[in-house]
Parts: C-alpha cells; sequence; structure tokens
C-alpha cells in the first residue's frame, strides 16, 4: 500500500512539475545578508564574546575559564548547590562533579558536553550520542564547551558537524521557556530551566 | 480534520459578539509578536534575507520528487521507517500497524498542524490510546476541547483566568495559581506522562534532502522530549518541507523563528538523522523512527500553475500576526487547521474552493502579510487568484462580488499610500462595520453603500 501511495505521490510531484521552469538554487547565502552576531564585551566580534550576549539575552548563564585548572575550582564551588547529578557519557573525568549519581530523571542537575556552539544565535550543539536525558530531564543543565568550537556563524557550527552526524543534533539556546499561559513568560517548562555554558580555553 | 470553513461569517459573529475577551487576548498576542519580529529583523537586509528563501524553496519545489527520494535514501539507510501516505486515512493506517504491532497504549504528542489537518487524535483515541499532547498551549486547548487557534501559539486566544480555570478543575491547582504554579502542575502531570509513554509523535518544520534531516524547532523542550524519550518516534512530514541542502539549514531555522517570535532561533532545535537507542550504538533514545511523508492535497496544489507558490510557507505565523482580519477572531473563526492570510490561500488549495469559500474574501486586501513573508509568498495576488475563481465558478452571492470591486480598489491605492507596515492595532468596531466583507459581522443595519469608502480612508479617520 505504502509502495503504489509512493510511486502515486511521486508520479503527481513530477507531472505538477512537468512544464514548469525549474527554478536554480541560489548558491549560499550573501555573506552580506547573515544575520550578524552581537558585538562582545569588547566591542568586538570575537566569538566566544558574542556568543556570550546571544546566550545571556536568552536567558542563558555563561562563564569563561582559562583552563582546565580554573574549570575544575569553578566546578567544585558550582556543585556545592546541588544533591545529585546525571552525567553525559562525553564529559571527561577532570570535568564531573563530585556528587552522588542519580538517574536523568531525578538528578538535580545534568551535565554535558557540547560539540560546537554558534555566537551568531546563542546556540550549544549537542550529541545525542553522549545520551540525551541527561541534557534534557534535570532542571539545570551545565554544558562544558571548548573555546575553540565556537564559532562566529551557526552555518559554520553545522558544518563542522556534517561529516559524522549523531542520531540526533540537538541547538540549546536558551532555559525551556513558554508564554502559552495568557501571554505570560514562564521558564523551565519541559526542559531545564537553567542553563549553563562554561566555555572553557581561549 | 472536518472543514467548517463555510460558516466563517457565523463563526465571527459569534466570536465578536459571544467571547469579546478572544478580540483582547489575540490582538495583544500578536501584537507581540509583531514587535518582536520587526526589533528581529531591525539591522538584517530582510530583502536579500527573504530573496534567498524564496529561491530555495522554490527550487526545493521545482525539483520535489528528486528531493524527497533522495531524504527517503538517507533516512533508510540510517534505519529509519519511511512511509508515503496520500490521504489522512493512509496516515491512520500506518499508525494503527504500529500500534498494534508495538502494543501501543500512551501517545505523547509535540504540536503538528499536519497532525490536526489529518485528525490524528481521535482516530489515536478510537484505537484505545491515550493521546497527550504536550506543548503548553496545545495541553491548555486538549483539556478544553478546542482546536489550535494560531499555528504557532496555539492557545493566544486564552486569557490566565481561562487557563486557572480549566487546570483547577483538571489539575487541582488553585483556583487563583500563579502562571509559574499552573506551568509546575502542567510539568508534573506531563514529566511522568513523558516517561510511561510508548509512543512519541512530532511533525517537522524541515526535512533535508542531503542528509535525510527531520528539523523541528521549539522553546518549551516536549519536542525533544517527545522525540526522545519513548521508544518509537513516528515524524509527520509534509512533502512540501523539502530543503535541498545542510547547508541551506542554518538560514531557514535563523529566520523561521526571527519570523514566528522574534528569536534569533528557538530555544531548542532538534535535527534528527534517524533512530538512537542500541539501533545507532547510541545510550539512550528511541528504537525506532518512522517518517511518514505526506501528501494530503499538496500535490494538488503543487499541480495549480497559480497557487503553488502557498507551499514554499514555512509556517511562521507572520502573516496571521499582522492580519487585522485575523486579529478580530483568532483562528476558530476560519473552521479549519490554517488561518489567516496562510488559511486563505492554502485551504482552498487542500481542501478545496467550495468547502472553504469565504476565506479568501476574509481579508482587507491590504498586502501587510505580503511585507512579512518570509519566502515571499505573493499571498494578496494568491488570494485574488481564489476569489476570482469564484467569482468565474459562480460560486459567490453579489455581496462578494461587490466586495471584489472594493478589494481590488482599496488593495491599489493602500499599497500606493504605503500604510500597510504600520498597521498595528485592533480595529475599532466602527471601522468592522463599514468594511465590505465584515460588515455582516455586526448586527448593524445599514445598507450597503454603492461606493463604500476604501479601507484607507477608514484607517486615516480612525488614527484621526
Ligand atoms: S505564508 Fe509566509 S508569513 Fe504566512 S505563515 Fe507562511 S511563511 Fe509565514
Amino acid at each position: 500500500m505504502s509502495g503504489d501511495a509512493r510511486e502515486r505521490i511521486l508520479g503527481r510531484v513530477r507531472e505538477a512539475n512537468r512544464d514548469r521552469e525549474p527554478v536554480a538554487h541560489p548558491g549560499s547565502l550573501p555573506e552580506a545578508a547573515e544575520p550578524p552576531a552581537p558585538l562582545g564585551e569588547t566591542g568586538r566580534t570575537d566569538p566566544v564574546g558574542a556568543f556570550e550576549v546571544r546566550l545571556r539575552a536568552a536567558g542563558g548563564e555563561v562563564v569563561q575559564l582559562a583552563n582546565e585548572a580554573a574549570a575544575r575550582s569553578w566546578l567544585d564551588e558550582f556543585a556545592t548547590g546541588f544533591e545529585t547529578v546525571s552525567v553525559c557519557a562525553g564529559v571527561p573525568d577532570a570535568l564531573q562533579p563530585v556528587l552522588p549519581a542519580a538517574p536523568p530523571e531525578e538528578a538535580a542537575l545534568g551535565v554535558s558536553a557540547a560539540v560546537g556552539a554558534a555566537a551568531q544565535t546563542g546556540s550549544l550543539l549537542l550529541s545525542s550520542r553522549e545520551g540525551r536525558r541527561s541534557q534534557l530531564l534535570p532542571p539545570v543543565h551545565l554544558v562544558w564547551v571548548r573555546a575553540e568550537d565556537v564559532r562566529l556563524t551557526l552555518g559554520d557550527a553545522l558544518q563542522s558537524c556534517r561529516e559524522d552526524l549523531p542520531a540526533v543534533l540537538a541547538l540549546h539556546s536558551g532555559p525551556s521557556k513558554s508564554a502559552d499561559i495568557g501571554q505570560i513568560l514562564i521558564t523551565g517548562v519541559h526542559g531545564p530551566g537553567r542553563i549553563i555554558a562554561a566555555i572553557v580555553g581561549g | 480534520m472536518e472543514v467548517h470553513s463555510r460558516d466563517y461569517r457565523d463563526r465571527a459573529r459569534r466570536i465578536i459578539t459571544e467571547t469579546p475577551e478572544v478580540r483582547e487576548s489575540v490582538t495583544a498576542a500578536t501584537r507581540t509578536f509583531v514587535d518582536n519580529r520587526r526589533e528581529a529583523f531591525a539591522d538584517l537586509d530582510e530583502a536579500a534575507l527573504s530573496g534567498w528563501a524564496k529561491e530555495v524553496k522554490s527550487h526545493a519545489l521545482t525539483h520535489l520528487a528528486d528531493y524527497l527520494e533522495e531524504a527517503e535514501t538517507r533516512l533508510v539507510e540510517r534505519g529509519a521507517h519511511v512511509h508515503w501516505a496520500e490521504t489522512a486515512s493512509d496516515v491512520h493506517r500506518i499508525f494503527e500497524r504500529i500500534v498494534e504491532e508495538n502494543a501501543v497504549r500512551k501517545v505523547v504528542k509535540a504540536k503538528s498542524m499536519l497532525s490536526e489537518e489529518l485528525a490524528l487524535n481521535p482516530f489515536l483515541e478510537s484505537c484505545g490510546v491515550e493521546v497527550f499532547e504536550t506543548d503548553l498551549g496545545e495541553y491548555i486547548i486538549q483539556l478544553l476541547g478546542e482546536p489550535p487557534s494560531h499555528i504557532v501559539g496555539p492557545s493566544i486566544h486564552k486569557s490566565l483566568e481561562d487557563t486557572r480555570v480549566i487546570f483547577h478543575e483538571r489539575l487541582g491547582t488553585a483556583r487563583d495559581a500563579s502562571p509559574e504554579d499552573l506551568a509546575a502542575a502542567a510539568r508534573d502531570f506531563l514529566r511522568e506522562t513523558f516517561l510511561t509513554a510508548d509512543l512519541g509523535v512530532s511533525g517537522g518544520n524541515f526535512l533535508v534532502a542531503e542528509t535525510g534531516s527531520i528539523a523541528l524547532i521549539e522553546n518549551e523542550g516536549n519536542i525533544r522530549l517527545s522525540t526522545s524519550v519513548p521508544r518509537i518516534h513516528v515524524a509527520l512530514v509534509g512533502i512540501e518541507k523539502v530543503l535541498p541542502r545542510w547547508a541551506d539549514l542554518s538560514t531557514f531555522l535563523q529566520v523561521t523563528a526571527k519570523s514566528a517570535t522574534g528569536q534569533p532561533v528557538g530555544c531548542f532545535v532538534s535535527i534528527i538523522q534517524g533512530p538512537g537507542g542500541s539501533a545507532a550504538g547510541e545510550p539512550d533514545g528511541p528504537e525506532e523512527l518512522h517518517v511518514i511523508l505526506v501528501d494530503n492535497g499538496r500535490t494538488r496544489v503543487l499541480a495549480d500553475p497559480e497557487i503553488w507558490e502557498a507551499l514554499r510557507c514555512v509556517r511562521c505565523g507572520a502573516c496571521l500576526n499582522i492580519c487585522p482580519v485575523y486579529r478580530q477572531t483568532g483562528g476558530h473563526a476560519y473552521g479549519y487547521v490554517y488561518s489567516g492570510p496562510l488559511g486563505g490561500i492554502l485551504n482552498p488549495g487542500l481542501v478545496g474552493l467550495e468547502e472553504t469559500l469565504p476565506l479568501p474574501f476574509a481579508s482587507t486586501a491590504c498586502g501587510a502579510c505580503a511585507d512579512v513573508c518570509p519566502v515571499r509568498i505573493p499571498i494578496p495576488e494568491l488570494l485574488h487568484v481564489w476569489r476570482r475563481r469564484a467569482v468565474e465558478r459562480g460560486l459567490t452571492g453579489s455581496e462578494e462580488r461587490t466586495a471584489l470591486g472594493l478589494f481590488a480598489s482599496a488593495a491599489t491605492r493602500s499599497r500606493l499610500f504605503g500604510w500597510a507596515e504600520n498597521l498595528a492595532g485592533v480595529l475599532p468596531d466602527w471601522v468592522i462595520r463599514r468594511l465590505p466583507m465584515l460588515r455582516e459581522w455586526s448586527d448593524g443595519r445599514e445598507p450597503p453603500r454603492a461606493t463604500g469608502p476604501t479601507f484607507r480612508e477608514l484607517w486615516d479617520e480612525g488614527i484621526e
């Protein structure tokens, strides 16, 4: 049944287009038309600074940490605010908080490691290969990202993942939000209500 | 979904007279959308962006069969099941099989307008399956037994008070609960539902042919959960959703989000290539992914030389938000899934002009919709095509024929004066009463004017 439907649909599509002048693909978006990334603190567009501006504007939090040692001591302090943690498979040992582990649906904190980030949209790129539940179920989501993986445009960030795509590549660009109750903005509806991007290096 | 568009006038009149608060809610919400959109595009070369997006979508549509086959090949390579459905009953049969083979009892749904077209919820319920909408707005209206009234904000016609009442009844929240408490109650209930559901249903904003990727934009996280937590994920994708290349995706994600809500991109985007879990050697995620490619009238629209461009639509809702006619009633008056200017051009193509007749006339021909469309669909011209055909086929009464002439002149003049872009408010009642098509909405008994004032003249009077 599905096979016949396939042939009939494709047949109708081809028939519909038979006498139509094919439209050419315009190629890449002209660079001048790219939505600009915001200016960072330095007043110029550096990817990490711009990423921070964008994610903060969407209600996210950002910390910049010079190296792994700085990251470790920041993490020890940060982790004191939580009772339990669920850590994704991709997070290196050195960046795992010292907290009792809990299943993602019970943990107070989820920790993951981004495969990239885009300043243009303030997006963290997350792979399903490290497991999705810890990215989604805990109310607070800490995401590690390396400074050199932060790209200026979303297009560049997506392109860098193109060759080896996981089952799901997800963009997280702010805390979960809704205005569906009387147009009043609420955070933390289904996904994490707090997202913290911890950028290491730079 | 049953089509009730023929009753547009009665439905519109009832909404305006019996539930005047709907107009208030819808106007407030759409104004916010419009303001945010304007701000988002303020520092952008909007013409270059929409011009590019238009070409990409037109290219995809004129090469649609090849791209659909390419997407199918990629998805199958990754272990997804690809189904093709010509009609709603095809989709129902596909679901019936999946439900039976997997003993599915509970389904979570992420917002999908296509699933509304297909009347999927009633069908699943008739199979003994429990269905839960998980988008907060969709959940509210599901409890109320209503269809969505806007393609982006399904519950924008409902106030905080409306939600308080229904949540008090159904979830036991306090009668004066805060919005945060209401959201928390819905989250707790739905969280449990996500964790126990057998199957998740989503739509698809885009289908990238080159990689077989289904892209979904959202803000709440319910789409990520619906497509990640249950063992089976079924994605309903209209065949017109194709984008040719992976490299096209980033701009479409941004343009759609900016145009819909003014955000740089949604808080969450899922870009799905195939099933997860052990099937993909991943720690979690659905073991099965079914992608249903749905026609349901789309090939008929594609075959229409004057209307096919309507298939470029990315469902951003910008044309609804800016439309002074949509704002008076919200979406329910239109009697089908798609409302506002989009409904006026698409519904007659999908389900037939006779079934949806007054919709192409539910317009002031002001042209504001064309100015905000991110893929440059010439909406007023397409509305005009349907109106012309209605007259040619003798489907219209004298009312519409008179209106048609007025529309044409109002359109020309209003475009000349360029006021459309500034249109932001709710129309005063006296303006509505005197609008050619909308006059019937009021109980006024004024005789029709042979040559009514143009909309622009009315508008100028209204704003002094
Ligand atoms: S017709 Fe254009 S403006 Fe309206 S929803 Fe579709 S893409 Fe958006």
